[in-house]
């Protein structure tokens, strides 16, 4: 048996354990004592890892590269020769016709790894010319980054897990850690058993509620409302750090001019909560010598997330819970890469390292880097604004590498609608997707276990993972898929390896130019920034104070509560959130091909209901229901819970029949595109023949498998002459 | 005194790795791709209420109303842990009436039978499923090894002892916090 250490394909705890492999066939894992886990792993890690072994329980692995000429037909095997030159001469004539801007690239924040995305953005910006690319923080962590930028000058976590267990105040707000980082929510147990006070924020009964000195159950959609009194009562009540804020903070008089009318009284009707609890959580959160905050999806996923997010970060500031060990704020990221995907600038404002494009003198360190006389200057598109840009006629390709926007992003019945708008949909991936079946190229590489690389968990924390498994032939790496295009449109690039590209973008990243192969060999972690070799990485950010805004200080910053877009009324009286499953992951095209993991949540997925509101509606608990919203309806099984509050639905988001984006609101935040999962308005209807809809669900999984199965499964590839006429001109 | 598996509810994050531990290590060729929805049965079961996640399991009764409940004597105890004889099993379910745990679960698959060395289908056997420490299992209890936030304990004579101990000091010193005892 041979041992590879692995960090954890799944969320961004960034869990090391070794991959263990008998005759190039994964068959286990064994956890290692990474700086982050601690030898500890959630069910995910454990038992994550047979999709590997194409097991086909959902979707089978991609083999070779396909194209279809029109989609109406089935897809047709191609050489990888015959692929490359498709896709190279496709998106050279749409560039040629419509300019380098009507061609959108992604990123992914998934298994591919911080190489791969470098490629991807280089080949985004130097080979066809666009600023067009953006990876899935889009729907996630954007806010976070954009609203702590502005706030303190760096969008990831200050701190550091491991600080997590030794703080003595954790204010857990739109975070549920038990269900998204099962490893992160075991430090937040550790802090509760080292004594520290624990507040909950979320409309929902949580697992940390449970163990919360506090339960703040705010009304869903009322975020600004309560961070906005939590600052009146730090400041009313005398609670702030006076000299904290005078020295090392800027803005104080504008943010107290609409801070000062958010008292908890006045916020009462807005939350719901009694005005003595926001007291006492910040009594509690302002006394705590070392204080933290948590967040997750239930802060940015909202039509109004950057503001909550620069809210926080001034609640963080009022009280100096910044800058030294213990204290910070930490937006909790939920894809393993999600952080590196930005990182390496993944993102259409930013070169890797967090360099804007708008800069000139960035533009030029790195045309010169790449050979080029100029890159683009002008902002890209957003991932979240593709669907209405292909539907208005500005965009006409678009590149996706490891993503399922079929299935994640909001409203799917506009995605589908953007889809089909567009002339070219190239998609690079590893299984089968819903998304792959809107492509006309479908090029197969290789998975996490297959290719070593680079991958940043959610404190800023760099991680070597290795290859395990021999990958089929005929599946090539991502960052190897890329460079062949950008060659064939005409700009060569050429790597051998992933620390090639590694040493080139540290070379061009002041603040990652530390953090080398060797050095994060085996268990090494550095955590950005780590300016030189010399440099141990930064555990927490912002030392004596300095923040990296502009001025070096931070920035207080309020904003009015908006209230939510969607509006709940008789025909949808209540709130649809989308949220996690533990034990899946995004569109769970890897834990869906995982035995242990699919036996424990499966289609059709859960709708969690109030028992009030499921007595009104006559739904009893696992009876499978409809949920409707103005924009779908999907099919679902009811969980009734008291932990799911009244008036509340939440589903989780993977599921193909229990489809919650098919109902969830195109409304997004205006400052990040990050769009509003947390608040779409849905009824839902008892289902009165419930054999029917059992095989309703049977039916419809079965044949959505199916089809994928079948597409993956290309006609037998061309004869060589036949082949060639089909080669653009 | 009977070994047994306790959860503490206030670590527990109810995420379930235990659970398919369990499965895994109770299935006989121990090859997670050999789990399916219809071959998956943990004999520890979260339990999730509005206050409370805990997993649900056998203690190991020393008196053991399972035991006393069976007709055919399936159930005994071995050595520190109350198991079970699978050839004696009939499947009557009179164990899981008995327990006042909830940790006893009969499963039913199809037979084989074998008839002038022939393998012939014939009926279906029963098995009581109980907790059994993973008796055959060098690691011991997979359940504990896994619990990431170590919810989980195998508690033995030595650490009842200690336990009782510990609470036995401090109620005499404090005695008006038995709510914070740890």
């Amino acid at each position: 048996m041979e041992k590879f250490i692995e960090v954890c394909p799944y969320c961004g705890a960034g869990c090391k354990f070794n991959l263990l492999v008998e005759n190039n066939k994964a068959v286990g894992v064994e956890p290692l004592n990474g700086v982050t886990n601690q030898g500890e792993l959630c069910l995910k890690g454990y038992y994550g890892w047979d999709f590997l072994n194409d097991t086909k329980i959902l979707t089978p692995r991609l083999r070779q590269p396909m194209v279809r000429y029109s989609r109406k037909d089935p897809f047709q095997a191609v050489s990888w020769d015959e692929a490359i030159a498709f896709v190279a001469g496709k998106l050279g004539e749409i560039k040629k016709k419509y300019g380098p801007d009507a061609i959108m690239v992604t990123g992914s924040s998934r298994g591919t790894g911080n190489e791969a995305n470098y490629v991807a953005q280089k080949f985004a910006r130097a080979a066809i010319g666009t600023n067009n690319v953006d990876n899935c923080a889009r729907v996630c962590h954007a806010p976070s980054m954009v609203g702590m930028m502005a706030t303190l000058g760096s969008g990831a976590m200050t701190n550091s897990v491991g600080e997590l267990e030794n703080t003595d105040c954790v204010l857990c707000f739109g975070y549920n850690g038990a269900d998204s980082h099962p490893i992160v929510a075991r430090r937040i147990v550790k802090a509760k058993t080292k004594g520290a006070k624990i507040i909950t924020c979320d409309p929902r009964h949580i697992e940390t509620a449970r163990i919360s000195d506090l339960w703040l159950p705010l009304k869903n959609g009322s975020n600004m409302a309560l961070v906005n009194a939590f600052a009146n009562v730090l400041i009313t009540e005398g609670l702030y750090k006076r000299d904290f804020v005078a020295n090392f903070t800027e803005g104080f008089d504008a943010y107290w001019e609409i801070i000062k009318k958010y008292t908890p009284e006045y916020v009462e009707p807005i939350t719901g909560l009694k005005p003595s609890l926001i007291r006492e959580a910040m009594h509690i959160y302002a006394g705590a010598k070392n204080a933290t905050i948590l967040w997750g999806m239930g802060v940015t996923q909202w039509g109004q997330g950057v503001d909550v997010v620069k809210g926080l970060a001034g609640i963080a500031l009022l009280t100096g819970n910044l800058g030294h060990l213990n204290a910070g704020i930490g937006p909790v990221r939920g894809q393993n890469n999600v952080q590196g995907a930005c990182d390496m600038g993944a993102l259409p404002n930013f070169f890797p390292g967090y360099q804007l494009i708008t800069k000139p003198e960035m533009r030029e360190k790195f045309a010169k880097a790449w050979n080029l006389p100029s890159l683009p200057d002008k902002v890209g598109f957003s991932l979240t604004d593709v669907p209405q840009a292909a539907i208005d006629g500005k965009l006409k390709a678009m590149y996706i590498m490891g993503e399922d926007p079929a299935q994640t992003e909001p409203d799917l019945d506009m995605v589908r609608r953007g889809f089909e708008a567009m002339e070219l949909i190239v998609l690079q991936d590893i299984f089968m997707t819903k998304t792959a079946m809107f492509a006309d190229v479908i090029l197969p590489a290789t998975s996490w276990g297959e290719h070593d690389g680079v991958f940043t968990s959610t404190d800023r924390g760099f991680q070597r993972f290795y290859k395990a498994l021999e990958p089929t032939p005929g599946l090539k790496h991502d960052w190897q898929i890329h460079s062949l295009v950008a060659t064939a449109l005409g700009y060569p690039m050429h790597y051998n390896n992933t620390e090639e590209i590694w040493n080139e973008l540290i070379s061009l990243c002041p603040s990652f130019k530390g953090a080398t192969y060797e050095k994060m060999a085996g268990l090494g972690y550095v955590q950005w920034p780590c300016p030189d070799v010399s440099h141990a990485g930064t555990k927490f950010l912002y030392t004596g104070n300095k923040f990296s805004t502009p001025s070096g200080k931070g920035q207080l910053i309020a904003y009015e509560w908006r209230a939510p877009a969607d509006k709940v009324d008789e025909e949808f009286p209540l709130v649809l959130g989308t949220v996690r499953e533990v034990g899946h992951y995004s569109c769970r095209s890897m834990t869906g091909n995982c035995a242990a993991l699919t036996t424990l949540a499966d289609e059709p997925g859960y709708v969690t209901i109030n028992p009030a509101d499921a007595a009104k509606l006559g739904v009893h608990d696992q009876a499978l229901v409809w949920v409707q919203s103005r924009r779908g309806k999907v099919m679902a099984r009811a969980n009734v819970t008291e932990r799911t509050n009244k008036g509340a639905v939440y589903m989780t988001y993977q599921w193909w029949i229990g489809a919650c984006n098919e109902l969830t609101i195109h409304r997004v935040d205006p400052d990040s595109k990050t769009p509003e999962y947390k608040y779409s308005a849905v009824r839902v209807e008892p289902i009165a023949d419930q054999t029917w809809a059992e095989a309703y669900v049977k039916e419809t999984y079965s044949k959505l498998k199916r089809e994928l199965a079948d597409a993956a499964v290309p006609l037998p590839a061309a004869a060589p002459a036949q082949a060639k006429a089909l080669e653009p001109a | 005194m009977n070994r047994f598996i306790a959860a503490d509810s206030t670590k527990c994050i109810g995420c379930r790795t235990c659970e398919i531990a369990c499965a895994l290590a109770h299935e006989p060729s121990h090859d997670i791709e050999a789990l399916t929805p219809t071959r998956f049965e943990p004999r520890l079961h979260l339990v999730r209420t509005f206050q409370v996640s805990t997993m649900a399991t056998c203690h190991q009764c020393e008196d053991a109303p399972c035991l006393h409940a069976c007709p055919t004597g399936a159930i005994f105890h071995a050595g520190d842990v109350v198991q079970v004889d699978q050839l004696r099993c009939i499947g009557c379910k009179s164990c899981v009436i008995a327990c006042p745990f909830g940790a006893m679960q009969v499963v039913t698959f199809p037979a084989h039978r074998v008839f002038a060395g022939i393998e012939l289908p014939g009926g279906v056997k029963a098995e009581a499923h109980k907790c059994d420490l993973c008796a055959n299992r060098d690691a011991g209890p997979a359940c504990v090894q896994v619990c990431p936030t170590k919810a989980l304990h195998v508690v033995d004579a030595a650490t009842l002892e200690e336990t009782r101990r510990r609470r036995q000091q401090h109620s005499a010193l404090e005695p008006s916090g038995l709510s914070a005892v740890a």
